[in-house]
């Protein structure tokens, strides 16, 4: 999630209240305050909010929300006389475009940050890394109307923002740094994006880098502003940035977009309406509202209200990108309404609760060996074939007995494990400075074929242990759990020859047990004898559903 | 006056010497109580304690030889006997250092002469360092003197061993209580006790230290959940840890292209399903209009086009809401009331509070008429059964749910702390599912909660246990 940094100098002025009130209320419009420093403050607004990554954006919520300036606000658009014209090339590369012009800025050094600050925010999260989404802001002086977005080749050159020779389009994906960052989107393209203005000069390079002629100075007061990508979410950071401008003073004008077979005028800054029915609110906030309160809720946030008969219709700001359904609206009169005034409710639903067979099985499991003498672990599900198989000296399986997970972060971590033995193993190995005896165990979840098992593994380990020990042992087991059971020689190379023994229920075998072979040992760097044994109890019990 | 100790050691041992082993066998006290009373005895005069340093003497390994091939003098007079004289012959048949060894003892006790390069054998010697050497081999007792010059040729060598001698001097003549030290079945058969008295112990010294086999001191949280949840008439469920997409991302209405789905933060499988049962139920229709264009849910959709491959595939479930949201679908009539306390995984790296896979505990309700205000009433009764008494509710965000709150809970020294998060799920989650009425849900990581409940700064710890730990981890709730 974005982290914001807003300045107090302009926040204070920008809400017109103090700190205190600004912190003490910023939590209870949705976001978590990271961090609180004597010039700025840290906050992390959620996904859902991108309208709020920028300093004019939080001011208007909370100047709302702390009943300062209430409702809709009204963007004008100015009708402006900008043309682009769209070539169909673009079609199969970053079809859309839309752009507007704000006049009149003041462009300090606070609002070139702020302005880059939104850009980020606004590339990695609705633009999910600028791959459906990137803005491109340049000053309106250098350009020459109407812009042609179109394609070019690879060996295209233009003097790439932040450099003053030219580079072709191929040089700057190898050199640029931000070339380098972005490649990944434009890789498998043969022509590139680009938007050029009527002498053919390049305004950009989307979604990569603007050239260098029209960068912002301290003196720039008027700028064009472009959006490319795929869907409506171009328009939506449009108007975030529109509106921002906007709230700063400035002009905004309209760019009318010509396609091959259509016109738009971008940016629309009328309110989309929404129906939001009474009833319907009521009930999902479980509690009784008046009109009132609702009307009250919604303008604290922002929204235009018209009150109808059984429903409102929701005027919403062009800047909320997040608004689907009108449980999205219903949500925002909770939190105008403050959920701090919610009176909480246990929910009368009466059902009767009902335990899981397979964790009441762990239950009785972890009885028997806590009865035992045994000590529960738990471990990671995550290993590798190194410590489930080779450390083992047991046969790797094939994929899908066991999962190899993909991209593995470390090499400790390539799968899910098929066995609780090797954990135990592990876990002795990193325990050889305490006391023994030491006797664990752990009944969990495996993955097998790619669906869980539950099994229980345990390990002694002193300078005694041996086949007696681990023996009795497992006859104790065995009895409490009420099986009929046989045991026949093993060939599990994981314990040594002789001393190791295979759980047979009906047939079928169940376990193993055995003095684990000193290879193994040594593998793990254990240096005293180690008895062990493991069962797959759902060979043996109705473990319940898994979904 | 003697304490109870010193009558018992008295009584059972009787005027005379003893080791400590014969006193332990004669009056069944242990070691240190012998010494104990001992030493008392022996401040008030009955008694006298002495070390002895016994010396126990075996053979060295050349001793053995000798004694299996006899010993080189005796070797050397054998082949005088026999005629061999020349010394470079005798030299040869013996080895260069045996036959000096040898040449030195018999020359020493005057029983050769050499004359020409020739040994001259003047008397039979007697070899009783043969005799000696027999006899420590078979255990018998050797006179001390005797075994220097065999400790000196390194023949013989010894161990040495303190032992503690108890003198008993006189018995007192007051009359003697007679005490019990161990409680046999012999003394308890015979009725022996019934006109003595038991020997008392010094109660404040502490005994080694033994180790309590005991549950995790995590499974121990995570079984206290499950109780909550039980008691408050909650269904347990259970699901796999591998998970087609589809029940991970897109039944939650997680837009396919959503951050959390790449690669970056999901551990992804390289294998697909065909999810058979969820196209025969609908499911799969429905959630990819409703992907692209809302369906009848009253909502927008996120537009673009739904990708069925991307739902087909497998992935280690990232939350238990992957298995809920299941639960829900397969059971969609109200009333239900489910929880689910399991494994999810994040690809990310291990740090103190950040695990690739930890265990998350969820909870839903399902009814026709409930709404954001029970959720919260659910959301204090479960904190309040946690022990957390104070809860408070901010806005949050998560894509399935609709409002959608963060609890937090004041923990003492840490001030308000948030643990979890919960919302109503969206008409888009519940609508294509056929799930009638309103679903209430929430989650939090128990780790937090271990966090917050044991003390702990590092996760890891609970995953790899440090058994020092597990030993130290009281079982009773702090």
């Amino acid at each position: 999630m974005p982290v914001v940094t807003l300045y107090w100098d302009e926040l204070e002025r920008l809400v017109g209240v103090d700190r205190e009130t600004i912190l003490s209320n910023l939590p209870m419009i949705g976001c978590d305050v990271e961090r609180v420093e004597e010039d700025h403050l840290d906050v992390e607004f959620f996904p859902n909010r991108p309208d709020l990554y920028s300093v004019e954006g939080v001011a208007r919520a909370l100047r709302g929300f702390l009943g300062i300036e209430t409702g809709y606000k009204n963007y004008k658009v100015k009708s402006g006389d900008w043309k682009i014209i769209v070539e169909e090339s673009v079609k199969d590369v970053r079809p859309r475009i839309c752009g507007c012009v704000v006049k009149g800025l003041k462009m300090s050094d606070e609002l070139i940050r702020s302005l880059m600050e939104v850009q980020e925010d606004l590339h990695w999260t609705i633009g999910r890394n600028r791959r459906k989404m990137a803005i491109g802001v340049h000053d309106l002086r250098v350009l020459e109307f109407p812009l042609r977005y179109t394609t070019v080749d690879g060996n295209f050159s233009f003097v790439p923002l932040d450099f003053e020779e030219e580079m072709s389009i191929e040089e700057i994906l190898k050199k640029h740094p931000k070339g380098k960052e972005y490649s990944f989107i434009v890789k498998d393209f043969e022509k590139f994006p680009i938007i050029l203005d009527s002498n053919g000069e390049v305004v950009s390079f989307p979604p990569i880098i603007n050239a260098n002629r029209t960068r912002l100075t301290e003196k720039t007061t008027d700028v064009f502003i472009d959006v490319t990508g795929f869907d409506k979410n171009v328009d939506r950071a449009l108007n975030i940035i529109a509106t921002m401008l906007a709230d700063r003073g400035g002009v905004v004008e309209s760019v009318e977009v010509i396609y091959s077979n259509s016109v738009e005028v971008t940016p629309d800054l009328s309110p989309s309406k929404m129906s939001v029915d009474k009833e319907e609110i009521v009930s999902l906030l479980g509690f009784e509202i008046s009109d009132g309160e609702i009307i009250s809720a919604l303008e604290k946030m922002r929204y235009g209200v018209n009150v109808r008969d059984t429903y409102f219709e929701v005027l919403v700001p062009p800047y909320r990108a997040d608004i689907m359904h009108p449980w999205d609206i219903v949500e925002d009169i909770a939190i105008g309404y403050g959920y701090d005034r919610i009176k909480p409710d246990y929910p009368k639903t009466a059902t009767v609760g009902k335990a899981h067979e397979w964790n009441e099985l762990r239950e009785i499991v972890k009885e028997i060996m806590i009865g035992l003498g045994y000590t529960e672990v738990i471990t990671f599900t995550l290993t590798s074939e190194r410590v489930q198989y080779e450390k083992m000296r047991r046969n790797k399986p094939k994929p899908w007995y066991y999962t190899p997970v993909m991209h593995p972060l470390t090499e400790e971590h390539t799968i899910i494990r098929t066995d609780l033995l090797p954990k135990l193993l592990e876990v002795i190995s990193v325990n050889t400075h305490h006391p023994l005896p030491q006797k664990i165990f752990e009944v969990g979840d495996c993955v097998v074929n790619m669906k869980n098992r539950l099994k229980v593994a345990s390990c002694s380990t002193h300078s005694k242990a041996n086949f007696a020990e681990i023996r009795s042992f497992v006859q104790a087991f065995m009895k409490e759990l009420d099986l009929n059971w046989e045991v026949k020689e093993s060939e599990d190379e994981a314990f040594i020859e002789g001393r190791r023994a295979d759980i047979i229920v009906n047939g079928k075998k169940i376990g193993v047990f055995g003095e684990i072979h000193p290879e193994v040992l040594e593998n793990f760097e254990i240096p005293n004898p180690v008895v062990g044994m493991e069962v797959d109890l759902t060979e043996v019990f109705d473990v319940g559903e898994l979904l | 006056m003697l304490s109870p100790i010193e009558v018992t050691l008295i009584k059972a041992l009787g005027v005379g010497n003893y080791s400590i082993e014969e006193a332990v066998r004669k009056s069944g006290m242990n070691r240190d109580a012998i010494l104990k009373a001992s030493y008392l005895l022996q401040e008030k005069g009955y008694a006298e304690v002495s070390t002895k340093v016994i010396r126990k003497y075996y053979l060295t390994s050349e001793g053995k030889e000798y004694l299996e091939k006899g010993l080189p003098e005796e070797r050397l007079v054998k082949l005088l006997k026999e005629g061999v004289k020349d010394i470079g012959e005798l030299q040869k048949k013996m080895g260069k250092k045996e036959f000096g060894i040898a040449l030195g003892w018999l020359k020493k006790r005057g029983v050769v002469r050499i004359e020409n390069g020739k040994l001259i054998l003047l008397k039979d010697p007697k070899f009783e360092e043969k005799e000696i050497l027999k006899a420590i081999n078979e255990g018998r007792e050797v006179e001390e003197n005797k075994l220097k010059n065999l400790i000196k040729r390194k023949l013989v060598d010894y161990d040495e061993k303190k032992e503690i001698y108890i003198k008993i001097n006189k018995i007192p003549e007051v009359e003697l209580t007679e005490y019990i030290a161990d409680l046999t079945p012999e003394v308890i058969k015979s009725g022996s006790w019934k006109d003595k008295e038991f020997l008392k112990y010094d109660v404040r010294i502490p005994s080694k230290e033994i180790f309590t086999a005991k549950i995790h001191p995590y499974e121990r949280i995570i079984r206290e959940c499950r109780k909550i949840f039980l008691d408050m008439g909650f269904t347990e469920i259970k699901g796999n840890y591998i998970q087609p997409a589809f029940w991970n991302f897109d039944a939650l209405f997680q837009p396919q292209d959503h951050p959390a789905r790449e690669m970056q933060d999901t551990f992804y499988l390289d294998k697909y399903v065909d999810l058979r049962d969820e196209v025969e139920k609908g499911f799969l229709d429905k959630v990819k209009e409703t992907h692209e264009n809302g369906w009848i849910t009253g909502s927008t959709g996120w537009g673009g086009k739904w990708d069925v491959n991307k739902a087909r595939q497998l992935v280690l479930r990232t939350h238990t809401t992957a298995i809920t949201i299941h639960y829900l679908a397969n059971n969609p009539e109200p009333p239900v009331k489910a929880f689910c306390i399991d494994r999810v995984y994040r690809r990310e790296t291990i740090d103190a509070t950040h695990l690739p896979e930890f265990d998350q505990l969820e909870g839903v309700v399902l009814d026709r008429n409930v709404g954001f205000r029970h959720l919260l009433g659910l959301l204090k009764e479960f904190f309040a059964k946690m022990g957390f008494e104070d809860v408070r509710f901010r806005p949050g965000y998560f894509p399935y749910t609709e409002p959608s709150v963060e609890p937090e809970v004041y923990v003492d020294g840490l001030g308000w702390v948030e643990l979890g998060g919960a919302g109503v799920f969206r008409k888009e989650v519940t609508e294509p599912l056929g799930i009638k009425g309103r679903v209430l849900a929430w989650g939090l990581g128990i780790g937090r909660l271990a966090m917050l409940r044991l003390g702990m700064k590092d996760l890891r710890r609970l995953y790899l246990p440090d058994i020092g730990w597990l030993r130290a981890v009281p079982v009773i709730k702090r």
